[in-house]
This record gives C-alpha cells, structure tokens and sequence, in this order.
C-alpha cells in the first residue's frame, strides 16, 4: 500500500500534479525497477552519482552496475544483491515520475526520505498490515483529520479491498470532514452494533460501470443494475470481512443491513462524517463515510 | 452429478450474486433446475412452493433476513439442504446459522471449488 500512499503524499506536498501522477500508476504494470533508483533506494548511491551514470550509459554502451562499480560507486557483490532485491511498488511509482520528468532523482530522494521520516516507517522495502496500519495513521494526520482505532482499521481493510478486488492503480486523496454532501449516485450501507457506521460510495456513472466491471470482472457497457450490484456486493462484501475481523479481534459483533442506492439528494450527515475521494484511471471514487 | 434432475433455489438479494452462483452451479450440474429468489421472504414461499434439492442463502437480505428464512424453513423441512453464502462469517453469524438449519457456510468471495465440493457433498453425501 506504499505505492498508493506516496502517491498521496506527493499530491499534498504539490511534488507532482494529478495528471502526472495518473500516468505514472498506469505504467506501473510494465515497469521494471531500474538499479539505480533501488541503489539510491538503499542509501548505496546518491542521486547526483545516479545522475552520473546514466550520463555516462548515453555515451557508453554499458551496463548500469558495470559503471557503478568501475567508478566505485557499487562492489559487485552490491550489484549482485540488488540485482535479487524485492521491488518495493511505491519505488517504481517514484522511478515512473522520473522518466516521464515530473520528477528529478533529486527530487525524488528527498521525497523519498522525508515520507520515510514522516511516518516513521524505518524499512519500507518490506509491507504488513502493521505498517499499513501506521501508513494510513500518517495520511489521516497529515489531512487534519482526527480518527479513532477502529477507523484506521476499517480503512485499512477498505484500501486492502480495493487493491484485492479492483485494482491497485489509484491515489487516495486527503479526507475532508463533511456535514452534508450532494450525491451524485451512491451505493449505501450501514452497520450498526458496538460501533455504527455508514458506508457510502459516490461516482459518475462512466466510473461506476468501469468499477463494476473490474470487481465483477465482467465486460459491462451500460450503466445497468448489474452495475449498481456490483457496487453495492463490493461494499457489502467489504463491511463483512469487517465484522468478521472486528468479532475475532475485538469481540465486536457488528449488524449489517442490506445495502442501498441512493440518487439525486443532499445528504445530511452524522457527526464524524469524512469524504475521501480515491483516482482511479477510469475516475474518482468518493468514499463517504461516518463513524458515531 | 447423478442422472436424476437436481432443482436448486439461489437466494441473493444481489441480482449480480445470483448470476455468479447461478453460473458456478450450472458448470457443476448442467441439467439442474435453478430458481431465484431475491429476500428471505421469496426463499420461504418458494421453498414451500419448489421444495428444491439444495437452497443456497445469503444472511444480509432485505424484507426477511436469512437466519429467519433458515428458521421457517427448517421448521417447514426439517430435511432442507440449506447452504449459507455470505460475507458476514463471523463465530456468532455461523453459529446462528447452524443452531438455525443450516448444513453448510459459504463464506463470500466464494470460489467455483468452494461451492462445487459443498454442492457435492450435500448431494450426494461425499
């Protein structure tokens, strides 16, 4: 989930706009990680030294590591093991943002370090959901946005799902608190219990058939009901692997009601209600949420 | 599957749910009879109406929940091959479900194998 969050971060920090960002996440399927970005990656090379052989390949027709090392940048036992190395996918959006120019290897460095010491995550070459966890901690404190545990939780499953069932090539933005919102077209469910919470997710309707189909994995064209059932299974499907975690982990037994459509209103909502848009190439999800 | 035609009853209120099971059970038992029905309150009537070999039925559903259902129709058939499929597979949901009727829990997303081996083993007792 680093991919998704730096990302974001980018986007806060005004690094990169949304349509740079965009098309980077769309090449990240056949992007292959380059040893330099892993090299400076894991703090073996700077980014001006990176700069300096790929200057150097231009003219030379050699390998990456064979130059490093000739110039004493790299050993070969360094090249060999970062050769083996694990890609992290949030690398490989940073390297995409380089070659398409939205980003310099400088840039990027910089970046890189300063979102490692802002959510104090020492290696990101590895994720769990402990990091995950602490990941989302981060995005929510950097929006301003004060949530509890049980919301961490719930977005961590609510982002796990996504990647799981529709993709991971998207970019959530800041959570804004909310009193009431225009819906467009939205599918609703709510969970009441120990905790009550109503899920709601609102797009266009090009979005919702592209979000269908994936989910479904199914070609749908129009914008039919197995369109709205898609949307609707998908958040139900997600708020019950909620409630089997929170029953196993916190003895919480939670109530689902059967999901909804709604259209064309103002809603009015709870106290603790957030909107968090997600960009996904096909558009913007807007996850609608409140917590009470 | 056996040569004697199965009739097999598929409640989701989900119209996208039920074509997924739909299509997984008809790769299993090609000559099966599958009906529909899309809240708790249509699987009781048409249990009652079809008595169908095996039911599959979804727990969040609106009009009639499907615990109840699975009540009302194990009270009606107390042989009733009712199959739960749903997300919510908490220890609670799954013990209602059983103490209820049911024989067998489906928990959602559920895979072609998953439901073929239950399928089977409520058909013909594998």
């Amino acid at each position: 989930m680093f991919a998704q969050f730096f990302g974001a971060y980018l986007l806060n920090k005004e690094a990169v706009t949304r349509d740079q960002l965009s098309e980077a996440i769309q090449k990240l399927s056949d992007a292959r990680i380059k040893l330099g970005t892993l090299a400076m990656h894991q703090s073996l090379m700077t980014a001006s030294e990176v700069d300096e052989v790929c200057f150097i390949q231009t003219r030379e027709d050699k390998r990456f590591g064979e130059i490093a090392v000739s110039r004493g940048y790299l050993t070969d036992s360094q090249v060999d093991s970062l050769l083996k190395a694990q890609t992290p996918d949030y690398l490989l959006l940073g390297q995409n943002l380089v070659d398409i120019g939205a980003l310099s290897n400088t840039d990027l460095e910089r970046l890189m370090s300063e979102y490692q010491s802002e959510t104090a995550i020492d290696d990101m070459s590895i994720e769990n959901n402990d990091k995950s966890v602490e990941l989302i901690h981060t995005f929510f404190k950097i929006s301003g946005q004060h949530v509890n545990d049980e919301t961490i939780l719930y977005m961590n499953l609510l982002f796990n799902d996504l990647i799981r069932f529709v993709g991971s090539d998207f970019t959530p933005l800041a959570p804004v608190a909310l009193e009431d919102y225009p819906i467009d077209f939205c599918v609703t469910q709510k969970v009441t219990g120990q905790m009550n919470i109503e899920s709601r997710m609102d797009m266009g309707r090009d979005a919702a058939i592209q979000f269908a189909s994936r989910y479904a994995k199914m070609d749908f064209s129009e914008f039919d009901e197995y369109v709205t059932a898609s949307l609707e299974d998908f958040l139900n499907l997600h708020n019950g692997l909620f409630s089997v975690n929170m029953s196993n982990q916190a003895s919480m037994e939670l109530i689902l009601e059967p999901p909804y459509e709604e259209s064309g209103d103002l809603l009015m909502l709870p106290k603790n209600s957030f909107m968090l848009p997600v960009i996904f190439p096909f558009g913007t999800v807007s996850l609608i949420l409140s917590f009470y | 599957m056996g040569a004697e035609k199965l009739t097999i009853l598929v409640c989701d209120d989900s119209i996208l749910a039920r074509k997924q099971l739909k299509d997984v059970i008809y790769a299993t038992a090609p000559d099966a009879e599958i009906f529909d029905a899309a809240n708790g309150q249509e699987a009781v009537d048409k249990y009652k109406e079809l008595n169908p070999d095996v039911i599959f039925l979804d727990i969040v559903m609106p009009v009639k929940d499907g615990i109840t259902a699975v009540k009302e129709i194990s009270e009606y058939d107390e042989d009733a091959e009712i199959i739960i499929v749903s997300s919510t597979g908490t220890q609670t949901q799954l013990k209602n479900a059983i103490e209820a009727g049911a024989r067998d829990f489906i928990q959602k997303p559920f895979s072609a194998t998953q439901v073929e081996k239950v399928l089977r083993s409520r058909i013909q007792g594998e």
